[in-house]
């Protein structure tokens, strides 16, 4: 049972049906001895299986206690915690964690031990046999950008700081389990070493599908990364927990929309897809147009059209199916759905 | 030279009583090793008992060897086992002060980490917290052996082994044949063992500190 969910190849999709739920959270409320307030109010969410989660919020909502109640680093006071149809609420700790990939910021990684030991920890806490442990290491320094040849055998401290976030997510896959919650793990990162783990990151997850849990308090790493984002508010109350898309478009209310901050219009179009854009299209229009493959966003776009002076787009599609869009018909399709349904 | 004459025509006696030296030191080191680390460890979460304790064997370092020595005598008599057990209680506190001072320096972060993959307490302990604070604990260990180097001379007061007792006989008979000669040989003895042992540890912090943290 130990290694239930252990397997020595990555999962690379996931075949279970999309709607399956993995991490769900019933009333799930803390509250520290000797305060008079909960630091977590009851609360009910259900994550999807393969689901990319972002908690976001102020400091001191709750967000980081939440996520670490999930691997029972925090012992809820009350509510109850399912993982995978599994109550994990009273179940061994260590042992649930085994099956928890774990980032935290400060990366803490065991500094006496090579890259490769603090790589294989959890594979060998699991007792998988060295040989085993060896190549999952390699495998996981390769998936993770790191040349394993060159940094199996160093040590923490001969690394970057972006190396051993990287090493420190390598780390939390080591014995793939099907669950990450990840606790600001780019906070300390410079911006465009940030930047570049995050789009890596992505590009990772679009491979391993985890169902993943993210705290951050910067909302546009939320509005990046995440399928779903969980805003929380100063009560430590969940705001809304929607698509990037839907809190650009219809914020739950005043808290959100401040918390989102300016240019939400904008921003929303950095998340349409001009190929989703609905509505106009068809005939071929006066003017030149700027030809784009259909999943390129609206925001990138406009952005080279305004650069080569374009007035028109065209889609590529299937032959027969491609598609042209002049400049007012792209603003009103974006527009489209952004006005508040009251 | 009238005094390397002396050490020459006796350096067997010396060297006798210098081995005894060594050996009751490294053994009540040893002892005081095993007690301080422990109670360091066992007292984690009793932060007031741990509190206690420092202050206890912290106080026990102030009263005078001499007397402690002495008061020994009527439980333990005279010789090898009073010696021990007064050189351990001196050599308990620098090592437990360290062992806390050592675990509490540990990374936080570190063993946070750990513990979110699920590694339980006692493997924390095993596998970060004692090798990550060994180089301080090793520190306690050392001074704790260059103050007891020292104090093991007066445990000729009590009959105990070792160099204190060409210092005791030479300072009693103080002006007769060689007796200066004698009580400095003892200390010049002493002197050279701490030095010896303070060089080891040197030695020993080198190649027991993890490779990792010395990059």
């Amino acid at each position: 049972m130990s290694d239930s969910f252990g397997s020595t190849a990555l999962r690379l999709d996931s075949a279970s049906p999309p709607n399956d739920v993995m991490i769900k959270l019933e009333g799930l409320r803390k509250r520290y001895p000797g305060q008079s307030t909960d630091s977590v109010r009851p609360l009910d969410m259900e994550i999807r299986r393969g689901e990319f989660v972002v908690f976001v919020g102020p400091s001191g909502c709750g967000k980081t206690t939440t996520l670490r109640m999930i691997n029972r680093l925090v012992e809820p006071t009350s509510g109850q915690i399912w993982i995978d149809g599994r109550d994990v609420t009273h179940t061994d700790p260590d042992e649930l964690r085994r099956h928890i990939g774990y980032v935290i910021q400060q990366v803490g990684l065991i500094p006496h031990l090579t890259i490769s030991q603090n790589v294989g920890l959890v594979p060998k806490l699991l007792g998988w046999d060295k040989k085993r442990i060896e190549p999952r290491v390699d495998e996981l320094l390769d998936l993770v950008g790191l040349d394993p040849a060159q940094y199996r055998r160093r040590y923490p401290k001969q690394l970057s700081g972006g190396q051993q976030q990287r090493v420190g997510v390598a780390r939390a896959l080591a014995a793939d389990p099907p669950v990450m919650v990840m606790d600001e793990p780019f906070g300390a990162i410079d911006p465009i070493t940030r930047e570049r783990l995050q789009d890596e990151f992505l590009k990772l997850q679009q491979r391993i599908r985890k169902t993943i849990v993210f705290v951050t308090h910067d909302i546009d790493e939320a509005l990046k990364l995440g399928d779903r984002i969980a805003i929380f508010g100063e009560s430590s109350q969940l705001a809304q927990f929607a698509t990037p898309l839907e809190i650009l478009s219809h914020p739950a209310d005043d808290y959100v929309r401040s918390f989102v901050g300016t240019g939400a219009a904008i921003r929303r179009l950095g998340l349409l897809r001009v190929g989703d854009l609905e509505g106009a299209g068809g005939g071929a229009g006066a003017g030149p147009a700027l030809r784009v493959p259909p999943e390129t966003t609206v925001y990138a776009a406009l952005e080279q059209m305004l650069d080569a002076g374009a007035a028109r787009l065209a889609v590529d599609g299937e032959p027969g199916a491609e598609r042209s869009l002049s400049l007012q018909e792209m603003l009103a399709a974006a527009a489209r759905g952004r006005q508040v349904p009251s | 030279m009238e005094f390397l004459e002396y050490v020459s025509r006796n350096a067997q006696q010396i060297i006798f009583l210098t081995t005894q030296h060594v050996q009751v030191v490294l053994l009540s080191v040893a002892v005081a090793a095993v007690i301080g680390v422990s109670l360091g460890i066992a007292t984690e979460r009793a932060p007031r008992l741990r509190r206690l304790l420092l202050a206890f064997t912290g106080t026990l370092l102030t009263v005078p060897s001499f007397a402690l020595f002495g008061l020994l005598i009527p439980v333990l008599g005279l010789g090898l086992a009073p010696t021990v057990v007064a050189l351990t209680v001196y050599a308990i506190f620098p090592i437990l002060r360290n062992t806390v001072t050592g675990l509490e320096t540990v990374d936080p972060a570190v063993v946070e980490a750990a513990r979110g993959m699920g590694m339980n307490s006692w493997g924390r302990l095993r596998t970060i917290r004692l090798p990550l604070a060994w180089p301080v604990i090793l520190n306690g260990i050392r001074v704790s052996t260059i103050m007891v180097v020292a104090i093991a001379a007066i445990a000729a007061a009590v009959r105990g082994p070792g160099l204190g007792e060409l210092i005791f006989r030479g300072l009693a008979r103080i002006g007769g044949a060689n007796a200066l000669n004698q009580a400095l040989a003892g200390v010049v003895g002493v002197v050279l063992v701490a030095l010896v042992l303070d060089l080891l540890f040197v030695l020993a912090r080198r190649l027991t500190t993890p490779r990792g943290l010395r990059v």
